[in-house]
Parts: C-alpha cells; structure tokens; sequence
C-alpha cells in the first residue's frame, strides 16, 4: 500500500538491466521516486538517461528487476501479463512520440479501438469517441485515416484515444518528437487541461527543456538515476 | 464482446484490400481445385491419383495458411504491441487474428459455391434451352464441399495456434521503440 493516499505512483529502489552487444548497460539505477494523484511530472534528461525506461517500468510495459512500483495501491513489479494489460486498460492513457495509429482505421475507429475489447455497447463507445475526439479539437476529422493527417493531427488523435476510458493517469513518451513547435505547443496545451479538468495524472517524459513550464513537478535523470526533483 | 472483436477483425480485414484480396483468391482456387478433386476421387473417374492430387492440395493449403497467419502477425507487430499497450489482453489480440483468419478462409468457401450455383444455373439453363452441352449439371457434390470444408478447418486449426503462439511473444515495448529502430 502506498504510504500516502494521495500517491499515485511510488517507485521503490527500481533497478534495471539491459544487455546490448555483450555489454550490460544499467537503465535504471536505485530509483525512487512518488508522484501524487492530479500531478503534472515532466521526467527530463538527454537520450539513454534511462527516463523512457522509467516510464515503462512504471506502466507495466517493462519489468524492473528489483524494487516496487506502487500503482494506485497495487504492486504491479510483479502482476501478471493480463493483469498489466487490464490496469493499463482501465487507469493508464498512453500516448507515443510515433502516434502508432492503427493505418487501417479512421480516426474514431483509432479512438474507440480502445474499449472494443469491454461489455460497453457500440453507441456508447460512439458517444465517448466523439467526446474525446472533440475534447483534442478533432471531430472534423473523425473519418479521416492517419495517412491523410498532419504529424499535430495524429498526435491529438493518439491523445483522444488516450483518455477514452478517462484513465487516472496519462503517460506520454515524447508526445512532441515529432512535431513543429505550433503542434508542440498545442498537444503540451491539451495534456495540461486534461491534466486540470479531468484532473488525471500526466507524466510526460522529454528530453525538451523548454517545456518545464507545464509541469507541477519536473524530475531530472541522467545515467540511469534521479540527478533532482524539482 | 468476442463477436464484436470479429466484426472488428473483419472491418480491418477488409481495409487491407492487396493481402485479403491475394489470399481470397488463392483460397478460392485451393478450395475449389481440392474440392474437384475430391469429386474426382469420389466418382474414380481418373483413379487412385486422384487422391494424391487432395494430399497435394493439403499440403499447399497448410503452407499457404501458416504463410497467411505469420504475415498477419509479423507485418503487424507494432499494431500488435499498441494495442498491448493501451490495455489489449492476448485473449483479444488472438481474437483479432482469429477473425482475420477465418474470414479471408469463409470468403474463399463463399465464392467457390457461389460460382458451382452459377454452373449450375448456367447449364440448366443451356439443357432447358435444348442446348446440347457435354458437362454434368452439377461440377461437385455435396460430399467433397463437406470434406473440402473439414481439411480446411484442420489447416485454419493450425494456423490459429501458430498466430496465436506469435502473439504471445510480441512484446509491448515494441511500440514504444522509435520507428525504424
């Protein structure tokens, strides 16, 4: 159980190891870290800090090899792949750096792929889709394919399909890699007023300085380990 | 919420039109070559080879249906880890590549009997007209559709194990990694 019924998500002396080329490059090294329900934690550091693996870790994409991550309650260093897949579908918004839009799909389809898979009927994940199509500013383009939209489109598409199910918190992997600064500003814009109005926890992981102020909290990395917290 | 999941497979099925196309067709002439065939051996018209003819066909159909149930996976890892990562179970991943699956196979069946009430239709119609034509009013029975139909549910068996066994080994990380990593 976490020790403060506010956290959210507590890291506890996370490790993690990777092997590449023979060499054992270690990723994440003695890491804790606590953040509160509602925070805005921007997760900084340059390439291969380890702050991608940090997020995964606290996902349940990846698994550390030591330590504890305390999501809502749960010790989830440990849980099963279903169980991961289950608290990932009903808590956690992901959004990616490639937008990773299904090609095949229209825009609301992208968005409502994600309840496909609960008893919610066809109308009401209609319903939810339009709402957070129309919640990033997008709903003129729900039939449109990923391949007929701007880099800014598809990432406030993949933001759309990320708060769906309003998850408790939204993790972000680069949301802004891969666009110009005007789409920049408006994805960092939309992350902050779901952060306040749905009042989820965003945890946006860059390697940008410039956006430091959004966020609530910012937590700096370097070579596997926390450098501050800010 | 399975069903769903097939109507689901079915649409994004549909929207790769070259892939299902390709193996639509390729699964229409296995299915009615083996099907023939099958007729052939039934009525002994051209003796025991025949049956060799079926084995042949069976075989064609394992390789080309694993061939099919590896490309729907391998070509889509990345949707695959997505849908991973945003809450998807393997349960419903396999659902999807189930569906894909049995739907390109159906289609095949579909058309292959489609086509045998065209024949049909079209030489009743020629021997009303008084027409004299040299071919049976039905190509292929009943039976070898049947026996048709079960080795191919054999095969597609085969090839949802397969798909489902990649399934399991596609990790979600996998979507996090930069494109062309």
């Amino acid at each position: 159980m976490p020790i403060d019924k506010d956290t959210m998500i507590e890291a506890i002396d996370v490790n993690k190891e990777y092997r590449r080329s023979g060499a054992i490059i270690r990723a994440l090294a003695d890491v804790s870290l606590s953040i509160k329900a509602g925070e805005f934690v921007l997760v900084q550091g340059p390439t291969g800090c380890g702050k991608s693996t940090l997020l995964n870790v606290l996902s349940g994409i990846d698994i550390p090899d030591s330590g504890k991550i305390i999501f809502d309650g749960e010790n989830i260093a440990r849980a099963t792949e279903d169980r991961l897949s289950r608290i990932r579908r009903q808590k956690i918004g992901f959004v990616f750096q490639d937008f990773n839009l299904i090609p095949t799909l229209t825009a609301i389809e992208n968005v409502e792929a994600l309840l496909w898979p609960t008893v919610l009927r066809e109308k009401e994940i209609e319903n939810r889709a339009i709402a957070a199509l129309r919640e990033v500013n997008l709903l003129e383009r729900k039939d449109h394919y990923p391949v007929q939209m701007s880099g800014g489109e598809k990432q406030r598409c993949g933001l759309a399909r990320a708060i769906i199910h309003r998850p408790r918190v939204l993790l972000a992997d680069e949301p802004t890699g891969n666009l110009d600064p005007e789409s920049e500003k408006q994805v960092m814009d939309l992350l902050k007023e779901i952060n306040k109005d749905m009042e989820t926890t965003v945890i946006v992981v860059t390697h940008r300085g410039s956006l430091a102020s959004y966020a609530d909290k910012v937590v700096k990395m370097e070579k596997g380990a926390i450098l501050n917290i800010k | 919420m399975a069903f769903r999941m097939w109507k689901k497979a079915v649409l994004m099925t549909l929207r790769e039109k070259k892939l299902f196309s390709v193996f639509t067709l390729i699964y229409t002439s296995l299915i009615f070559i083996t099907s023939l065939f099958w007729e052939l051996a039934i009525t002994g018209e051209i003796g025991e080879i025949a049956g060799y003819f079926v084995l042949i066909f069976f075989g064609t159909s394992l390789f080309l249906s694993l061939l099919y149930a590896w490309i729907i996976v391998s070509r889509n890892r990345r949707t695959w880890a997505t849908l991973k990562c945003i809450g998807y179970t393997n349960k419903n991943i396999n659902s999807l590549v189930t569906g894909k699956i049995l739907f390109t196979t159906l289609m095949g069946f579909i058309i292959v009997i489609e086509l045998l009430f065209h024949y049909t239709a079209v030489i009743g119609y020629l021997q009303s007209a008084a027409i004299s034509v040299s071919l049976p009013l039905t190509l292929i029975g009943l039976i070898p559709v049947i026996l048709t139909s079960f080795i191919f549910i054999v095969v597609q068996m085969v090839a949802i194990v397969l798909a489902n066994r990649k399934i399991l080994k596609v990790r979600p990380i996998i979507a996090l990694k930069k494109v062309g990593e």
